[in-house]
């Protein structure tokens, strides 16, 4: 019927005013896109991961009463998150910028998020280690020390208000 | 004196002999992409696309083109993703031909058969039906090219372990000027 063929009359990319330099693609472009996406996906992977020993984590947070052991654990399992949070951190600043973008809807809330969990991620084990301290001196949790638990409410609820922002549209 | 005047007339006029008949530009477009997951709704939006139309012997070619980077989902994000997934650093460009017969521009219903460019595959779609309204110099054409993720051999993103559904509507928005 209407059969689409190219023939001496029929326009081409140049004719609509590309240049060469727009219609031909690069590999290298492509590999920097591949590379960007693969760290981006382990970051994800990473990140989800993680929101399972915070919330353990969480769960096993000492009372005030609270023995050497259920501290133990609780910092134990606090490491683990750290550790997991900052290779989950690393895939996304490593993952190449692509120029020329400028970020634009969901990511631009979680990327500001990162501002308060990560800094929630630093300050919350530094707080948990002088709280345990002031605890095995047998003295009760005083000071910039007693904010520990606080910062790391703020934290959990940053991290995970940051993996809502990028899965669910609001 | 005179075989210089003929060689001057032939020489001028040639072109003219062997140009195409009609023109049409691309004047203003829309081209809307959407995609389809459990927890999203997308829509991809493009401004940026050129096109040309040239007439001969009763026909026209038209070619419509777009760069893949700009379409807008609104989350520059995802945008790089699709980017990604569609190969636009290897294939930057979707390109769209089609001959249709120069007297469709008089019809209100517009079957055409398209090859679509893209990711790096050329894929054909047969009896695309386009809507036409206008008159004079203008025609406005729409329509809704029926593309899927899988045509085009692009490997579906997903979000949450849970990949995009592979049907790719493409909705297109176009006004053409006879020039």
């Amino acid at each position: 019927m209407n059969t689409p063929a190219a023939n001496d009359s029929a326009p081409s990319l140049g004719d609509l005013g590309f240049s060469p330099e727009q219609t031909q693609g690069s590999a290298a472009d492509q590999a920097q896109l591949d590379k960007r996406s693969h760290m981006l996906k382990i970051h994800q992977r990473w990140g989800l991961a993680t929101t399972v020993p915070m919330i353990a984590t969480l769960l096993v947070a000492p009372s005030n009463k609270s023995n050497t052991s259920a501290r133990t654990l609780h910092a134990v399992l606090g490491g683990i998150t750290g550790d997991m949070y900052f290779t989950t951190a690393f895939y996304a600043i490593r993952a190449p910028r692509i120029p020329g973008t400028k970020d634009k809807g969901p990511i631009r809330v979680h990327k500001i998020l990162a501002w308060i969990h990560g800094p929630g991620m630093i300050l919350t084990p530094i707080l948990g280690a002088m709280a345990d301290e002031q605890r095995n001196a047998g003295q009760k949790v005083h000071g910039i020390a007693s904010f520990h638990g606080p910062v790391a409410s703020i934290t959990i609820a940053a991290y995970l208000a940051s993996i809502l922002a990028v899965s669910i549209k609001f | 004196m005179n075989w210089k005047l003929i060689v001057a007339v032939t020489v001028l006029t040639l072109p003219a002999i062997g140009h195409a008949d009609g023109h049409w530009g691309l004047e203003s477009s829309t081209l809307t992409y959407h995609i389809s997951h459990p927890l999203h709704q997308i829509d991809g939006i493009s401004h940026a696309a050129r096109g040309q139309g040239t007439c001969h012997e009763g026909q026209c070619d038209f070619l419509i083109a777009a760069p893949v980077k700009s379409f807008d989902s609104g989350d520059s994000n995802r945008d790089l993703h699709m980017l990604q997934v569609t190969r636009g650093g290897q294939y930057p460009i979707v390109t769209v031909r089609t001959r249709l017969p120069e007297s469709s521009s008089a019809s209100s219903a517009i079957s055409a058969d398209l090859d679509i460019q893209f990711a790096g595959q050329t894929v054909h779609y047969a009896n695309v039906r386009l809507e036409q309204t206008g008159e004079g110099k203008l025609r406005r054409i729409t329509g809704i090219v029926p593309s899927t993720v899988s045509d085009f051999k692009i490997d579906p993103p997903s979000l949450l372990a849970v990949p995009i559904k592979n049907e790719m509507p493409v909705k297109v928005e176009m006004t053409w000027r006879s020039e």
